[in-house]
């Protein structure tokens, strides 16, 4: 696994799956590797009963867990699964741990941008064997939404807002009829859906003007919305998590201190409410305040420190990274981090040292 | 542990307020020990309305409304008033303890110290004693500390609420009571193992305890088998104390006759609703009541719960589509098997409240989930939570003013039995019902019940829109209504004596003559006769010396005196009234000559309504006023702008007069730079009295144009206010006449006057232009 640099989710955690596999004692939908209680445990984590004992399974998404409930119940219904929000919030992370929890499976996908046709969604040639041999099954080439069909297993379809209005709609036939048809294969161009089936979609809040879905899609989707995570000790939590994985997988043997990641945490968190702990108000910046930005900026600083530094995450280059994470959409941004730390530095540098030399890494900030 | 022991003296069932499981269990239990009697907790002197709640008539949500006035200052020095309520619902177990009785032919009896004496034993900001402290069956003690938090953490639930529907409510229904008792216990034993005695002791826990415990052991000396129905806080606290030899005596205070008592009440779903706010009792109420029916009913709990929470999913997916939220039978179909999906995935036999929530939140909101997107999740919440309002049966306990306004709310078939806001519209004059349910609905406003608010109508108060001939109003009955209307008891046996009172005790305690006066033109609305105040009004017109007050009054006085017959208005009292008014008034007059800048507009309005009832109403006292009015001028410090009026009121009594207005005039002119400034204001008072004169002769048009014209720039704006203001005294057709004059005198058009002259957009570029080139070489 290591020659990867993210390798899939279920190669990562191949081992509870398959420890879960083992001792799943639940009812299965047809095709499911998992029962949807093996689905839950392994996504928001628990124990597991095996002969030897009971083991621990990791969380691996930090949010709300009935959505995780509501989101796995639905996809072992007839509807697909819509998860939208804001950027950053692992909406495309929880559609992964679905698909390798329920299918096996969490690389069969289609990635939704402006360009993308409806080849892509349903199937495209080979033109070289078409020319060949003429329109058959061998020059047929499939895409992940034929695929799922035909094996039984989920299609992820990320980002499906960035995609044009017309070209979502090409799902709705598949996932009325779950039948695609190839017109030119003749007979043999009818794919009816085998059980397992199902569509995973993600769709970011904030490109939802651009390409607004149409009602018939909609119709055919279960929506869940994936909140930004709001506890600050949760997020902490997860910055300290995520950094250390990525730290083990670049080979980068540096401590990852709970404090600074504390310290970014509760800015983010500040920055992204809009309100200081304190009760003071704060101009909330237009950029995304995401906890995927956190665990980037906060990794950024960990490899700087171990690249070119002594070890130890220093405040200023945790702050140089904070304003290249923040300041990138709009230019009033930089005003409003400033603020943020002039604020900031009323209340909270009477809260250590750590705290005194962040706020003080600030007047660097232009 | 407590035991649940069938051949024991007592037997002690825990309950949660307003759960339908409890009922359920509560009523098996019922059946299996058979008792002599039922002790219930509830206030001990409330006791006597148990029949009137489980009377026939009555229909839940009903509550016993128990208040208490504190004027022996037994609680604090404040001799504040308390009040709450102890609501029943047909889920509510204390109810179905009381029915139960009934069915066995045994007697029920409340047995917790009375509300003032738990009051008077706790302090204060706890229990009962608490802001939010109107429920008496505050239930918020079973999610007091951490020990829930780590249940909910361990069982992987979202919050109380759900756990208690999984572990309860769901799977509590398919135990037997034993069972049931022994889970119940065992929670609440816990919860209460993590409250220190310190806090027990100051809610009132304790001491009540002590009452029902004593209670308790009366009962047990007089009948062999006793069950005992508390909130499951209770339950080991008594179990502990009943064993003891003695219980400590709770010391009963003498209260006074009239500062405490207790009555039924209706109550709404609304209210009941532990959203509400109160922390009482459980969430969603008439889904819990619509569950109870049935258990009593089918007497089996199979599929109650799912048939009941897709009945929701329809309902709402009904009202979502009258809302243009197109739901379709497919997402009920996908929400439904969301649901029940749901419930397999939580291990519970059934779905509830919660799965159904969830269901709606995936299947029926389309898109981000946001304040806008959900209002199917509002939809559905509504419809558990319901809008109904309960009815007392049996209306010999019903309080008279309650009973008096539900006689009032048939007559005029308002909406009282519901708690969903209604609007009426109300024809003042048409009919035979327009002006009496509009005086009824004013009566309710007037009490400050919170039933009902006028949207639009006439604004006599205001003096605005009094040709309106239609009121809308909005109406809600709430349990707030009828709490007012018992405390109001003491005013009144029917609304219009409580109001009658009321008003009477209003005008005799009010000093100004104003405040009086606001009262009159309630009673007008309320078509409640002032004559029986004659003596107190005219001795209030007499002794009140503010010039503003009176002159309020008299304005108030004389719309009344011109819509009377209108609104059909026994009277004989405003005339004097209003005539008394005047003779004060111009008495007081030419000593306000110089009143302040504030308060100049006033005096000059109420110039103008002492003016026009000479020429109307008091015709007599022409003669009196004119003579204040010359008096007033003849002051030496006036302000312009009463100085304006006066004149201008001199002018349309004695035309002469307009020659001296023209000197006064000119004097302003004549004088320095402040004094021509004073002749705006001169000329505002003026214009609002006397605006023809503009139009008789244009002398004063030719003043007005001096006065402008030899100002600078600056002065010219200082006096602009003003200006502005002795202007809006005109239509604009006159403003147009006016400018026409003007025009005259500079022989030139209206039009180019009123509008100036369009300069060329080019022109104006190229002004700019050169404007920003001079800046530039002025800048080198």
């Amino acid at each position: 696994m290591e020659q990867f640099i993210k390798p899939p989710v279920e190669v990562r955690y191949s081992e509870e799956l398959a420890l879960l596999a083992a001792n799943d004692k639940g009812k299965k939908p047809v095709s499911w590797k998992l029962s949807p209680a093996a689905v839950r445990t392994f996504i928001i984590g628990g124990e597991v009963a095996t002969p030897e004992g009971k083991v621990k399974i990791s969380r691996k998404f930090y949010g709300n867990d009935a959505l995780v409930e509501r989101a796995v119940i639905t996809l072992a219904g007839s509807r697909g699964l819509m998860l939208v929000g804001e950027p950053g919030t692992a909406k495309t992370m929880l559609s992964e741990l679905l698909s390798a929890a329920c299918c096996g499976v969490s690389t069969n996908t289609v990635q939704g941008t402006a360009g993308t046709t409806e080849d892509m969604i349903k199937y495209s040639w080979n033109y070289a064997m078409l020319l060949s041999k003429g329109p058959c099954r061998e020059a047929l080439v499939p895409s992940p939404l034929l695929i799922g069909m035909e094996k039984g297993i989920f299609a992820r379809f990320e980002e499906i807002t960035r995609t044009p209005a017309e070209i979502q709609d090409s799902l709705i036939s598949v996932m009325s009829d779950q039948i695609l048809v190839i017109p030119e294969l003749g007979d043999e161009g009818l794919v009816l859906a085998r059980p397992g089936f199902n569509i995973i979609g993600t769709a970011n809040t904030r490109d939802k003007g651009v390409n607004e879905m149409s009602g018939a899609l909609k119709r055919r989707f279960n929506f869940e919305t994936v909140e930004p995570v709001r506890d600050v000790r949760l997020e902490k939590q997860i910055i300290v998590r995520e950094a250390e994985e990525l730290a083990a997988a670049g080979h980068i043997d540096c401590p990852v201190d709970p404090d600074v990641a504390e310290l970014l945490a509760v800015t983010y968190h500040e920055l992204r409410e809009g309100v200081t702990a304190e009760g003071t108000v704060v101009e909330k910046p237009a950029a995304v305040m995401s906890t995927a930005e956190a665990v980037s900026v906060f990794f950024q600083a960990l490899c700087h420190a171990w690249y070119y530094g002594s070890g130890r995450i220093e405040p200023a280059v945790l702050t140089e990274g904070l304003l290249g994470a923040v300041c990138k959409e709009n230019k009033d941004d930089l005003g409003k981090l400033r603020g943020y730390f002039k604020t900031a530095a009323k209340e909270k540098s009477k809260a250590g040292e750590l705290w005194k030399a962040y706020i003080d890494s600030a007047k660097e900030l232009k | 542990m407590i035991p649940y022991d069938l051949s024991a003296p007592v037997l002690f069932f825990p309950v949660r307020h307003h759960s339908p499981v409890c009922s359920w269990q509560l009523l098996r239990a019922a059946e299996e020990y058979r008792p002599e009697i039922i002790l219930i907790e509830g206030p001990e002197d409330a006791s006597g309305l148990i029949p009137v709640l489980t009377g026939e008539g009555t229909e839940l949500p009903a509550a016993i409304y128990y208040f208490y006035k504190d004027k022996k200052k037994l609680i604090s020095e404040e001799e504040e008033d308390y009040r709450c309520y102890y609501p029943f619902q047909y889920s509510s177990p204390e109810y179905n303890a009381m029915k139960a009785a009934e069915k066995l032919g045994i007697e029920a009896r409340f047995i917790d110290l009375p509300y003032c004496e738990i009051l008077i034993n706790t302090e204060g900001g706890k229990g009962l004693r608490r802001e939010e402290g109107q429920s008496y069956s505050d239930d918020g003690r079973l999610t007091a500390g951490d020990y829930y938090k780590r249940l909910c953490e361990k069982t992987q639930v979202r919050s109380f609420d759900e756990f208690w529907e999984k572990y309860f409510e769901i799977a509590g229904l398919h135990m037997e009571p034993r069972e049931f008792v022994r889970v119940m216990n065992t929670y609440c034993s816990l919860v209460r193992s993590g409250t220190s005695q310190r806090e027990l002791e100051a809610d009132g826990t304790l001491v009540r305890e002590n009452c029902m415990a004593a209670n308790i052991k009366a009962a047990m000396q007089q009948y062999s088998r006793v069950l005992v129905v508390t909130g499951g806080f209770h339950t080991p606290g008594l179990r502990e104390l009943i064993k003891q030899d003695s219980i400590p005596q709770v010391k009963r205070h003498k209260i006074p006759e009239g500062c405490t008592g207790c009555f039924p009440a209706a109550y709404s779903y609304e209210a009941a609703d532990a959203l509400h706010g109160y922390s009482s009792g459980m969430k969603y109420p008439y889904f819990c009541d619509r569950v109870i029916k049935r258990l009593i009913k089918e007497k089996t709990p199979d599929g109650i719960y799912r048939d009941e929470a897709l009945t929701l999913l329809i309902k709402t997916a009904r009202a979502a589509a009258e809302q243009d939220i197109p739901v379709s039978v497919a997402d009920v179909e996908a929400a439904h098997s969301l649901m029940t999906g749901l419930a397999s995935l939580r291990g519970m036999r059934e779905c509830g409240m919660a799965e159904a929530v969830d269901a709606v939140t995936s299947a029926y909101i389309k898109g981000e989930k946001n304040v806008s997107s959900s209002v199917p999740l509002d939809i559905l919440r509504k419809l558990a939570t319901g809008d109904g309002v309960g009815r007392i049966g049996d209306k010999a306990h019903t309080p008279p003013l309650i009973a008096d306004f539900e006689k009032q709310c048939a007559l005029f078939k308002l909406k009282h039995d519901t708690a969903v806001p209604q609007e009426l519209e109300c024809g003042l004059f048409t009919g035979t019902k327009g002006l009496k349910l509009s005086r009824f609905l004013h009566r309710m406003d007037f009490l400050g019940t919170g039933f009902c608010i006028c949207e639009k109508g006439p604004d006599l108060h205001g003096s605005t829109d009094r040709s309106r001939v239609r009121e809308i109003w909005k109406y809600k009955r709430t349990p707030a209504v009828d709490a007012f209307l018992i405390d109001r008891t003491t005013d009144g046996f029917t609304i219009e004596e409580a109001c009658t009172n009321i008003a009477s005790k209003r005008m005799q305690t009010r000093d100004r003559l104003a405040d009086a006066a606001h009262t009159a033109v309630d009673c007008f609305l309320m078509g409640i006769s002032i004559d029986g105040e004659r003596e107190q009004l005219l001795r209030t017109a007499a002794s009140d010396g503010d010039f503003f007050s009176v002159g309020e009054a008299l304005e108030h006085f004389r719309t009344l005196y011109e819509l009377k017959k209108l609104y059909e208005y026994e009277d004989s009292l405003m005339l004097p009234l209003l005539a008394s008014c005047f003779d004060k008034l111009t008495l007081i007059l030419p000593l306000m000559a110089c009143v302040p800048d504030d308060r100049a507009d006033r005096l000059c309005s109420v110039m103008k309504q002492l003016f026009a009832l000479t020429d109307t109403l008091l015709t007599d006292r022409r003669g009196m006023f004119t003579q204040s009015l010359l008096e007033l001028t003849e002051q030496p410090q006036k302000h312009p702008a009463v100085y304006g009026a006066a004149m201008g009121l001199l002018c349309a009594i004695e035309p002469d007069i307009q020659k001296d207005a023209e000197a006064v005039m000119r004097g302003y002119l004549n004088g320095t730079l402040p004094v021509r400034k004073q002749g705006a204001e001169y000329l505002k008072g003026l214009f609002s009295t006397a605006r023809d004169i503009v139009f008789s002769q244009n002398d004063f048009l030719l003043m007005t144009d001096e006065l402008l014209t030899s100002m600078s720039k600056d002065d010219f704006m200082e006096i602009l206010p003003p200006l502005r203001l002795a202007f809006s005294y005109f239509t604009p057709q006159e403003i147009a006449e006016t400018a026409e004059n003007i025009a005259r005198l500079y022989s030139t058009d209206s039009d180019s006057l009123l509008y100036g002259e369009v300069i060329d957009e080019e022109l104006f570029a190229f002004g700019q232009k050169l404007d920003r080139e001079i800046m530039k070489e002025l800048g080198r």
